[in-house]
């Protein structure tokens, strides 16, 4: 039995690629991923949202009206429906002038307990070194 | 942590790179990341080179560019995809694209 | 020997970042690694079969088919992916498999490396 972590990294703009949205919909694959694993394996993703990637947590995105597509917003929500840990850098969001209010905190209106963490880069460093694996988007 | 960044890009990711810290850290130049092994503005060396790393640059991706070894910074080591298979098994153990 | 799972979103025409990833997919087999080579996003287009080598453009198909052949190398591209941009199973070249994202991170368990390339 043993647990690998996966530390997604987002520092990708959304939309004019496809990376950050790729990046969530990876993590969120971690939920069915025992499948593939012998009994009590797991692997366990964590998000973390540093410089530009900060803007895939906006809230009030409107990609769904004006091209009929499901936003980055809706996926970083389904990430807090689940069981990972979601990081957003403090001081990127210091310096694009964004406070929790303009984010997706938590899913709370989908039903969900998990709340996104605004930490300065050194929790992110940790949640880096702690990690197995790094993936960035 | 030990780790290994691929530097793919010349404009970006700079950022991700001054606020990286390992205990050992090597910085891989590839793709268009060789023009930081490589290119010279107002006569400056990349200042990417001034990082506290073993840097190294894809003999491969830096001749493809026009530049040959004798070009490149001092600091810089050229690799082949080989080497960089060796690098990335033997002597870091996190491995990270920008 | 090692277990390598190489990620990759980057487009076969386009971009060079995919050939990079199966240069060093090669060069990981030729060492006797095992390489597990993933392909979401626009790097699916890679697991179209019936590409034409022009010399203009990247061609990796006989490069992917060498490496198969050895045993040690797997490709698996994401059926989503794949679906959205028109390529079905019956298009998918001998030797490739579709799955869903979770097998990539289901391969990233027993990797020794990862290198996931996140973009273009």
């Amino acid at each position: 039995m043993a647990t690998r972590k996966l530390a997604f990294v987002v520092r990708s703009l959304p939309y004019k690629t496809e990376a950050s949205r790729l990046a969530l919909t990876h993590a969120i694959s971690s939920q069915t991923v025992e499948i593939y694993l012998n009994d009590g394996d797991l692997v366990e993703a964590s998000i973390s949202y540093v410089g530009d990637g900060v803007f895939n947590v906006m809230k009030n995105q409107q990609a769904g009206k004006h091209y009929g597509i499901t936003t980055n917003e809706g996926h970083a929500k389904n990430t807090l429906l689940l069981d990972l840990k979601v990081l957003i850098c403090k001081e990127d969001l210091d310096k694009f002038g964004l406070t929790e209010e303009n984010l997706v905190m938590d899913a709370d209106d989908l039903g969900g307990d998990m709340k996104a963490n605004i930490v300065s880069y050194s929790e992110i460093q940790k949640e880096m070194e702690t990690a197995d694996h790094l993936l960035f988007c | 942590m030990k780790l290994a960044v691929l530097m793919s890009d010349y404009r970006t990711g700079s950022d991700i790179i001054d606020r990286l810290s390992a205990e050992k850290l090597g910085i891989i130049l590839v793709g268009n990341g060789v023009y930081h092994a490589a290119a010279k503005e107002d006569g400056k060396a990349c200042a990417i080179l001034d990082k506290k790393a073993e840097f190294f640059a894809l003999t491969e991706d830096f001749e493809s560019r026009g530049f040959t070894a004798d070009k490149l910074d001092s600091r810089v080591k050229a690799v082949n995809y080989s080497d960089v298979v060796d690098l990335i098994f033997n002597d870091y153990e996190k491995v990270i694209w920008l | 020997m090692g277990k390598l799972t190489i990620g990759t979103f980057s487009s076969l025409v386009g971009s060079m970042s995919l050939d990079f990833a199966v240069k060093l997919a090669e060069a990981a087999v030729k060492k006797g690694h095992n390489v597990d080579f993933w392909m979401s996003g626009n790097a699916t287009m890679l697991a179209k079969k019936g590409q034409k080598a022009f010399k203009d453009y990247s061609f990796l198909s006989k490069t992917l088919q060498e490496m198969l052949a050895t045993g040690n190398f797997n490709i698996t591209a994401c059926e989503a992916c794949a679906e959205a941009r028109g390529y079905h199973k019956e298009d998918c070249p001998e030797g490739f498999q579709r799955k869903s994202m979770d097998w990539y991170l289901a391969s990233t368990f027993e990797a020794d490396r990862v290198l996931h390339i996140g973009g273009d």
